[in-house]
């Protein structure tokens, strides 16, 4: 049927379209004559315009303040990562000021990547909502987890840091938060990763100058709590994670096995 | 058609943020987000989810500010359309995850349909396109007012709002068709 010919029912179809009514098979037809008929098209463009104006007619609900400190987080991060990229883009090599440690300097150079992962991480991990499918995918596989970890986050005001730590592939790993109140740092297995029986995890921060700083060794169980001051935490950029032979290294030599997971701590909130 | 002032106002504002500008996107939050955060409300009826969806659409409205210039739609329903996308897609995966959840009806809604309560509007905030659709909207009978806008706030089928709103399908069907068919003849004059 040509609907250009029958104005009332090209109307009353863009209206049911525009407005999510017209389903199934009656839809597609829709869509199908809307490609090849521009005035089918603009039916379906107005009546999308009309009924858009009704997002702007909602009750006004003032959103709690840590709502924004959560966004400006965000988006901090995100112009931290934007300026990374941009100053490795522009040449500006990394680790041309000193001479650390070969895995530590392939972290500096890791930092930016994993600042812009972790905000796609953090999003996801706070909204248990969208961003990249595959992640999405994970997510949902891992069923409630995430979910439980948010709950226990918001149940807790006094968690004033988050870090997601990720594999090299970006997949959550590690979820840590820290409690300054209880001068605790909680880590909470995300992935199905189990180290060997003859191994531990061992927990870095890595602080902008000066080498890896040992946080703890993790024990096996999911929910792993070490103790942490808030000057061991504050002005940390970076965590990371190693693999270590069993019980953990001392701190001064740092790490000696390869580490697994990575992230960036974020304030939040508060 | 002129431009309205508090249109003009956030475009403005959206522009700055689309070169970086954090003062202003902190300006555009300020005067945009309690709209849009009951926008969020009314659509997934939670108040952690609806605090989740608002945080990712400013993610959303950050990052992308640069392509509002290629958008047709006034500012607030520019990030209105936003905030219900982002909306929508957390309630289609909240059912895909709890798919035997019944939703209790929400008391705006209940409100709504016993017939006292109407939509909102914002003079110093609203676009003339909001403005028109609100008049339009006014001269519905309540209950039409309401599947109308929960259909499309929602994005439910005749049937989802018949289970939704516990009424038999063919009342929605025919409140659906004559809400349309008023707000179409209505809308007309605004065009």
């Amino acid at each position: 049927m040509n609907l250009a010919h029958h104005p009332e029912t090209l109307e009353r179809l863009a209206a049911n379209y525009a407005l999510g009514t017209l389903r199934g098979g009656a839809r597609r037809r829709f869509e199908h004559m809307a490609r090849a008929q521009p005035q089918v098209r603009a039916a379906a463009l107005a009546w999308q315009t009309r009924l858009s104006g009704m997002t702007e007619l909602q009750h006004a609900v003032a959103p709690e303040p840590e709502v924004w400190e959560r966004i400006h987080n965000l988006v901090r991060a995100d112009i931290e990562a934007a300026r990374m990229q941009h100053a490795r883009a522009a040449g500006a090599a990394p680790g041309t000021h000193a001479q650390p440690q070969g895995w530590w300097r392939s972290l500096v150079a890791l930092r930016a990547l994993a600042l812009a992962g972790v905000v796609a991480t953090l999003t996801l991990w706070v909204s248990g909502s969208n961003l990249r499918t595959q992640l999405e995918e994970q997510l949902v596989s891992l069923g409630g987890q995430l979910n439980d970890a948010r709950a226990q986050l918001q149940a807790s005001p006094q968690t004033a840091y988050v870090a997601v730590l990720q594999d090299e592939k970006s997949n959550a790993s590690m979820l840590v938060t820290f409690d300054p109140r209880k001068r605790t740092l909680s880590l909470q297995r995300v992935g199905d990763f189990q180290e060997s029986a003859d191994k531990s995890l061992q927990l870095w921060a890595l602080p902008p100058t000066g080498g890896p700083r040992s946080l703890g060794v993790l024990g096996e169980q999911r929910i792993v709590r070490l103790e942490a001051s808030v000057g061991d935490v504050a002005s940390v950029p970076l965590l990371a994670i190693s693999l270590e032979p069993k019980g953990g290294v001392p701190s001064a030599g740092g790490p000696t096995g390869p580490v697994l997971f990575k992230g960036a701590l974020i304030r939040n909130g508060q | 058609m002129p431009i309205d002032a508090p249109d003009e106002a956030l475009i403005a504002l959206i522009d700055r943020v689309a070169s970086r500008d954090e003062a202003a996107f902190k300006a555009l939050y300020d005067q945009s987000a309690a709209r849009l955060y009951g926008l969020a409300l009314r659509i997934v009826r939670n108040r952690e989810l609806a605090q989740d969806v608002l945080q990712e659409s400013f993610l959303q409205v950050w990052r992308n500010a640069g392509d509002y210039r290629g958008h047709l739609s006034p500012p607030m329903a520019w990030m209105g359309l936003i905030v219900r996308s982002r909306g929508l897609d957390f309630l289609r995966r909240r059912t895909a995850e709890r798919t035997n959840v019944t939703e209790p009806i929400d008391e705006h809604t209940q409100q709504t349909l016993a017939g006292n309560a109407a939509n909102p509007l914002d003079d110093a905030q609203a676009s003339q396109l909001a403005r028109a659709l609100h008049q339009c909207l006014a001269r519905l009978e309540n209950q039409q007012r309401e599947v109308v806008s929960l259909a499309y706030l929602r994005d439910l089928s005749h049937r989802e709002l018949a289970t939704q709103l516990r009424l038999p399908l063919g009342t929605v069907k025919t409140w659906i068709r004559r809400g349309l068919d008023q707000l179409r003849s209505c809308m007309a004059r605004y065009a």
